[in-house]
């Protein structure tokens, strides 16, 4: 049940991700990608199994029924990734905005035909 | 003797880290800075030289044995992809000293700049696919940052372009890096070719395992810039500084190329294909012989796309990114012939003269690139209608560019005509007419854009731009330095083949691959 529950909600965050990413503001494309990354760790965590025990030494359940904690591991590495890189695309966009006075693609791309 | 395999990450992040804290002091960072270019170069050079005589190192991290913890594998591909990033960095690093603003240099220039050799050398060594994921967002980060650099309209819109794209890249490796965990229940390079090698016996579908591994080719193609993923390259390489640009073109999309030989060459190749998913007319039953078509469609594109894209740019630096994306398929199509060869020589072959494309295509592209920068920096501009006459009045700096667009071209003695002949030589042993055609008209579409350039930017009578120049010695200095070392490994051709001869046999070594890296003793 949980996992197709867990299907299910990957499946709404990819969704949303690629459309938002899909939309002419900026703000919303950052927004869309940060969506898409937090999906991939979400991904990554059901990877490990959502229904084993806690893989502590000596908790009591078998060694081959607990969750697998090196996915675990790699997610919290995925996501101090990603908060930098979601910062860093907020202030480029701000920046994007300084210099173009908009932050819409389409205003964005009709500006660098002129060159 | 393995620590030394940790030895170019630990110099370029000294680097970083001391040019970083030597801020206040610009004249002592840009010594720094220079000085850890060159201790990069040597430590490369005495890793390359230890692995040519010894054979491959490996350094297992905080001595966690191979499965289980991370390691850094250097046998003599790495070690010749590190070289080539090694001279083209330090030849960047001493143009971007006399280029950059001084502002910018003591602001973030040169830690940003050694933190992105971090992640390439990081990329080089691991053998593991999930540190793989996380070196190259450290050298994706980093090179965000310097392609934003001067952050004027054209330069924040690029890194946005160059920004999403990689994010949506990264979440694509984080997603197929997962998956393919979950399939083959390791992250170990050497231990997941071992496992897809013997699928049935560890309980392996193949089926899924070649999906996710499609979607990690993906990313790896967004990387090195393949049609049709190639549409970021021209945006970015104009608004990067000029050094920044050479090591993009030069040193940064050919870690996708590695990433590409690494992983499907060596790991990849173990699986074998489901029968229901095999394609007509081909007889392998190796993932490669799926990849090999897909690589041969995207390294035609990309040589069609590229050359006829720069054939009719206004600015140079806009013909060189467009050119990149055309040699970059030039590239890819001998590792084509090699997926789908079932001689291994042919294959050995088709590997080595992708790997000799790949360094002569770094050295000249990274010269062009830093000419092209050099003429900008005398002249003020890089538009095609105000240059011309550079050859009279810069002979110079336009010797330089001759010489990097000849070895471009494939003029005998330069690097470039030996990686030519060898794309035409492994095309003509596997009898693939086609893929020899296409190297053809290739080559033909690259002698047309480069001698348009050289008509338009270097011949005719001099234009106001061009007799009002400020001369910049030191700088063209940098550029000749560059463009001699093509004259050198063109006349002293023979270790440089040798070694991507031996990169070749490393790839497709996959279990002298495993035994080296899971410590079984041979």
């Amino acid at each position: 049940m949980t996992q197709v529950l867990l299907a299910l909600v990957l499946g709404f965050l990819f969704a949303v991700g690629t459309f938002l990413v899909l939309r002419r503001d900026v703000v919303r494309v950052v927004w869309g990608v940060t969506v898409i990354s937090q999906a991939a760790n979400l991904y990554l965590v059901t990877m490990g199994g959502v229904s084993g025990s806690a893989p502590i030494v000596g908790h009591g359940a078998d060694p081959a029924g607990v969750t697998d904690p090196l996915v675990q591991a790699l997610v919290l590495t995925a996501i101090v990734i990603g908060f930098g890189t979601t910062a860093f695309a907020l202030v480029l966009t701000y920046r994007v905005y300084q210099e173009h006075g908009t932050i819409d693609t389409r205003d964005l791309a009709r500006g660098g035909e002129g060159q | 003797m393995t620590d030394l395999v940790a030895g170019p990450l630990l110099v370029a992040l000294v680097a970083a880290i001391t040019t970083l804290l030597a801020r206040p002091r610009p004249r002592l960072q840009r010594g720094l800075s220079l000085l850890w270019g060159v201790g990069y170069l040597a430590v490369v050079a005495l890793l390359f030289e230890t692995v040519r005589t010894g054979g491959p190192l490996v350094y297992q991290l905080s001595g966690w044995p191979a499965p289980y913890g991370i390691t850094f594998v250097a046998d003599s591909l790495a070690t010749l992809m590190l070289a080539l990033a090694a001279v083209v960095s330090l030849a960047a690093l001493a143009y971007s000293v006399l280029a950059i603003d001084e502002f910018g240099q003591s602001l973030s220039y040169h830690p940003l700049f050694h933190f992105m050799l971090v992640g390439v050398s990081g990329a080089f060594l691991t053998g593991d696919v999930f540190n793989l994921f996380v070196w190259f967002e450290v050298m994706l980060m980093s090179s965000y940052v310097l392609v934003a650099f001067y952050s004027g309209p054209d330069q924040t819109r690029a890194a946005l372009q160059y920004l999403v794209l990689n994010l949506v890249g990264s979440g694509l490796m984080l997603l197929a890096i997962g998956g393919l965990y979950a399939t083959t229940g390791t992250l170990n390079m050497a231990d997941m070719a071992r496992r897809l090698a013997n699928a049935g016996q560890y309980g392996i579908d193949p089926a899924p395992v070649l999906g996710l591994s499609a979607l990690l080719f993906v990313v790896f193609a967004l990387k090195a810039g393949i049609v049709p993923f190639q549409f970021w390259v021209p945006e970015t390489y104009r608004a990067a500084p000029a050094p920044v640009t050479a090591v993009l073109a030069g040193v940064v999309k050919k870690v996708g190329v590695y990433a590409i030989v690494r992983l499907y060459f060596t790991v990849f190749a173990a699986a074998t294909l489901p029968a229901s998913l095999a394609l007509p007319g081909l007889s392998g039953r190796s993932f490669l012989a799926f990849y090999g078509p897909v690589l041969f469609l995207m390294s035609v594109a990309s040589i069609v796309v590229g050359g006829v894209g720069a054939m009719n740019r206004g600015d140079v630096d806009g013909l060189l990114a467009y050119s990149s994306i055309g040699q970059i398929g030039f590239v890819v199509l001998p590792l084509a012939i090699a997926a789908t060869a079932s001689d291994p020589g042919v294959r050995a072959l088709g590997i080595t003269a992708a790997l000799v494309y790949a360094v002569n295509h770094g050295l000249s592209k990274g010269t062009l690139f830093l000419a092209s920068g050099a003429v900008r920096a005398e002249t003020g501009t890089r538009s095609f209608d105000d240059l011309g006459g550079l050859a009279t009045s810069a002979p110079v700096l336009s010797a330089a560019f001759f010489v990097s667009a000849l070895s471009l071209v494939g003029i005998p003695p330069l690097t470039g005509f030996f990686g030519k002949l060898l794309v035409f030589d492994v095309a003509g042993q596997a009898g693939a007419w086609l893929a020899l055609a296409v190297a053809l008209a290739g080559a033909i579409l690259t002698i047309g854009y480069v001698s348009r350039a050289w008509n338009r930017g270097f011949w005719g009578e001099p234009g106001a731009a061009v007799l009002g120049r400020t001369r910049r010695p030191r700088l063209v200095a940098v550029v000749v330095a560059l463009a001699l070392t093509l004259v050198a490994f063109g006349i002293g051709f023979d270790p440089l083949l040798s070694a991507a001869h031996a990169a070749a046999a490393a790839a497709l070594d996959r279990t002298g691959y495993v035994d080296v890296v899971l410590g079984v003793i041979v």
